[in-house]
Formats: structure tokens, sequence, C-alpha cells
């Protein structure tokens, strides 16, 4: 039983470390004025393993438009995406932004339960007394996205304004499914993501910290082993006493 | 009479754009640097023109399992408006599994003739990307704003945050304004960076330090004489 049970293990590991030899395919996308870019993350920055199952991304994006970003993101293909994103508008107008971070996952979740949350801030970097960062058209700022449909989305009808020379607000942009009992999620089969949707007045910079985390619920057969599980080491517990 | 009036009038301008442009700030003279307890080293820094006086910097730095990324703009002292400024957005993050202690400088190098008035401010979010209760704190000032060395501004002081597992949280945003310097600056205008993240810690920042001239005793005379001069004008 013994040795079934470590051939197993062992078989798990190794499927497991076959799967995190190289990096998941983490991609942004941007778009701005009706024109897209983006492309493989690890492409305009860093990618180093954390842990088994965790990747670090660093990296940043400038576009001929006036636009630069940079993001710092650990992702996990388990799935979570956590991180936070900077935006600057270099130009002399304001500009709407949809910005993309997009992660395959693996395995698939037949069922899941979801859970995010997110925080900013506003800065007047161009020192001209006023900056401002609202909602697109009445959207909402933050949207968890599964297999590139909305889960949940934060800061509908958001208005954040600075009215200070190189002034700075920072806000909350609320959470969900952070409470018991768990928020039932969809099933997801391919990709996780978080969209930023924005209008950002000219010359002043935006950042976001977020994080989506998308977990399976467990399955009836899944739940019989964990119980099964419990059982024979406190019966192995027992003899042992 | 109109002639010598419109002479005084330029000799004045004149006189308040020399005394600010003898004084410089420029992209090269951006300095970037960061120590930590998993390691130091100077940020990569890849700057930008976005303006014939402003720069945008970017870059990363990476030691073992920590990391610093930025992008900051600094524009030089424009003679226009006898102002300079530094400002952008950092993150640190601590990827080791154990609480690590990080120091962030970013300093524009250059000269500016005072007296000047200052003014910065700084915001910022925590995230806490670990199965464990995670925390960023700083002993004395987390962010400050120095000159020539010497610290003339700090802000979140003996700062103290604590972040469930997988959580995010704004640590608000603090400011200062009309902050009197009495001197010239004669090397660097900096903002530093000083505190703990515990394992699995990301803090991100936006914050600015920017400073102005103050007009001088004779700019201020010459300001008060231009409207006594355009009433007799007037008459």
């Amino acid at each position: 039983m013994k040795v079934t049970l470590a051939l197993f293990s062992l078989g798990v590991a190794t499927i497991e470390s076959q799967a995190t030899i190289t990096p998941p395919d983490f991609q942004f996308r941007v778009f701005e004025s009706g024109v897209a870019s983006g492309g493989e993350a690890c492409n305009f920055g860093s990618v180093n393993q954390v842990s088994t199952t965790e990747w670090f991304f660093q990296g940043s994006h400038s576009n001929t438009s006036g636009t630069s970003m940079n993001w710092s993101y650990l992702v996990d293909p388990d799935p979570f995406i956590t991180g936070t994103f900077s935006l600057t508008n270099e130009t002399a107008f304001g500009k709407s932004y949809v910005i993309d971070f997009l992660l395959p996952i693996s395995p698939a979740i037949a069922q899941s339960t979801v859970s995010g949350q997110m925080a900013g801030t506003l800065t007047d970097s161009n020192g001209s007394g006023s900056a401002s960062m609202t909602s697109t058209s009445g959207g909402a700022v933050y949207t968890a996205l599964a297999d590139d449909v909305l889960v949940q989305s934060l800061m509908s009808n958001a208005n954040q304004t600075v009215s200070s020379a190189f002034g700075t607000t920072s806000f909350s942009g609320g959470s969900f499914g952070q409470g018991l009992p768990p928020l039932a999620g969809p099933a997801i089969n391919s990709t996780i993501g978080i969209r930023f949707s924005f209008t950002l007045s000219a010359g002043d910079s935006v950042s976001f910290s977020s994080i989506f985390v998308a977990n399976p619920v467990p399955t009836p057969g899944a739940l019989a082993m964990g119980i099964l599980s419990l059982l024979v080491a406190r019966r192995g517990r027992r003899r042992t006493a | 009479m109109k002639n010598k009036n419109n002479l005084i009038f330029i000799t004045g301008i004149a006189c308040l754009i020399s005394s600010s442009a003898s004084a410089g700030f420029d992209s090269s003279g951006a300095l970037f640097s960061v120590t930590s307890s998993a390691g130091s080293g100077t940020l990569v820094n890849v700057p930008t023109q976005i303006t014939p006086a402003a720069w945008s910097n970017t870059g990363s730095w990476t030691g073992t399992n920590a990391s610093v990324t930025w992008q900051n703009d600094i524009q030089g002292w424009n003679s226009t408006t006898s102002a300079g400024f530094t400002n952008g957005n950092i993150v640190i993050r601590n990827n080791t599994t154990t609480a690590q202690d990080f120091a962030v400088t970013i300093a524009m190098l250059g000269t500016a003739t005072g007296p000047l008035v200052a003014a910065g401010s700084v915001g910022g979010q925590y995230v806490n990307g670990s199965a464990s209760l995670g925390s960023l704190t700083s002993t004395g000032a987390l962010w400050s704003a120095g000159i020539d060395g010497a610290t003339v501004n700090t802000q979140l002081n003996n700062a103290l945050f604590f972040a469930q597992p997988f959580q995010v949280m704004s640590l608000g945003s603090f400011s200062f304004n009309n902050l009197a310097i009495g001197n010239s600056i004669t090397d660097r205008a900096s903002i530093r960076f000083s505190l703990r993240l515990s394992a699995g810690g990301e803090a991100s920042f936006t914050s600015a330090f920017s400073f102005q001239a103050v007009p001088g005793p004779a700019s201020l005379a010459l300001i008060c004489f231009l409207p006594i001069v355009r009433s007799r004008r007037r008459r």
C-alpha cells in the first residue's frame, strides 16, 4: 500500500515538474484609441520561477503614442494572478485605455470559486495641478476574466481626482469572494485574466495593485478521497500510539 | 519715455530668466540604486526624452528573488517656470521565504539656485502574495525627500501594515506643500524608500518631489514696479 502511494506521489511530482519547466504564456494586451499592442510579458522584461508552480514577471512597455507602462506580477497557472501595474499617459490629452493581463491555466476547472481585490494610486505626474482617472463610459475599472468572459468587476463609475500639483490620491477598489461562503465562479477551461479599463488625464499616472484567484470546487470523488486519507492517517496514528 | 519703460521691462525679464537658467538637471544625471538584504546594485536605467526639459526613466533590478521595477520622470530646471521635479512609480517585491529590508534611492543630479519652495507626495499599495499573514513596516521614515544628502521631509514614519493572505491594501496618500528651503541645491535632489517586506510581499508607491524658485527681493521689486509703469503709461 505504501509502495503504491509512494509511486503515485512520484508520478504526480513528475507530472507537476514537467508542467512547470517552461514559464506560462502570460500575455498583456493594450488597447488605446482603437489601436492594439502587446505580447508575451516575458518578452518585455523578465520571468523567474519562484516556486514549483509560481512565476514572477516584471517588465515595461512604451509605445510611440505616448504610453509608458510597467508591471510586476506573480502568477500561478493553478491559478492566480497578483501584482501591480502602472501606466503613465505622456501625451498632452486624456486617453482611454483597456489593458488585459491573461494567464493560461492548468488544469481546467470544472467548477470554481473566485476571489479578487484591488487598490490604486493616482498622481498628477506633470505638476499641472490636477489629475483624473475615471471609468470609461461608466464601466468597471477592474474586471476579472475567465476564458475572456467577465466573472466579477470592481470600481464601476469610478471618478478619482487629484487637485494639487504633483499630488497623489490612493483608493481602495473593493473586493469580492473574500468572505464565507466562497463565491461560486464558472467553469474555466483555458485562461484567467484581469482587465483594467479607464480614462486617464494628460501627463498623469495611475497604479493598480490587484489579485484574482480561482479555486476548483472539490468534486465528490476528491472529497471522498480526502476523507479517506484523513481516516487512514488517524488509524496510522492510533497504531503508532 | 515709452522706450525707456520698455527697456526696463525687458531688462527685468532677462534678469529673472538668467537667475534661474544657471541651474540644471538632466536625464544623464539620474541615479537609481537599491540596497537590500537580498542584494544591492544600481538599477538599470533606460531614459527617454518626453519634452525638451523632461525625461522618463524606466528599468528594473533583480536580486536574489527580490526585485525593484520603476518608471520615473525627471524634469530639468526649467528656465520658464524655474522649477524641477522627480516623480514616478516604483514596485518592490520580496519573493524569498523570509522578511527582507530594502532601501531604494532615486536621485536627480544637478544644481538649482535657492531659495526654493518644495512640495511632495506619496501614496501606495501593499499586496501580500503569500499564504501567511504579511507585513510592511519601516523603522523611521518609509519615504523621505532629500537635498544634497540632507533629509528635508519624511512621510509614513514607523509604518506598520498587516495584510491577510492574498490581500491587497491601500496605504493611503500623504503630501506636503510650501516647504521653504533656504539653500541652493548644489548636488542632488532625491527620494528614498526604506522598508521591510515579509515573505511574498509587494509594495508599490507613486511619489513626487518638486521644487520651485522663490523670487528674490530684486525680482519682487520688479514685479511690483511693473503695474506702476503700466498705469503711468495708461495715463
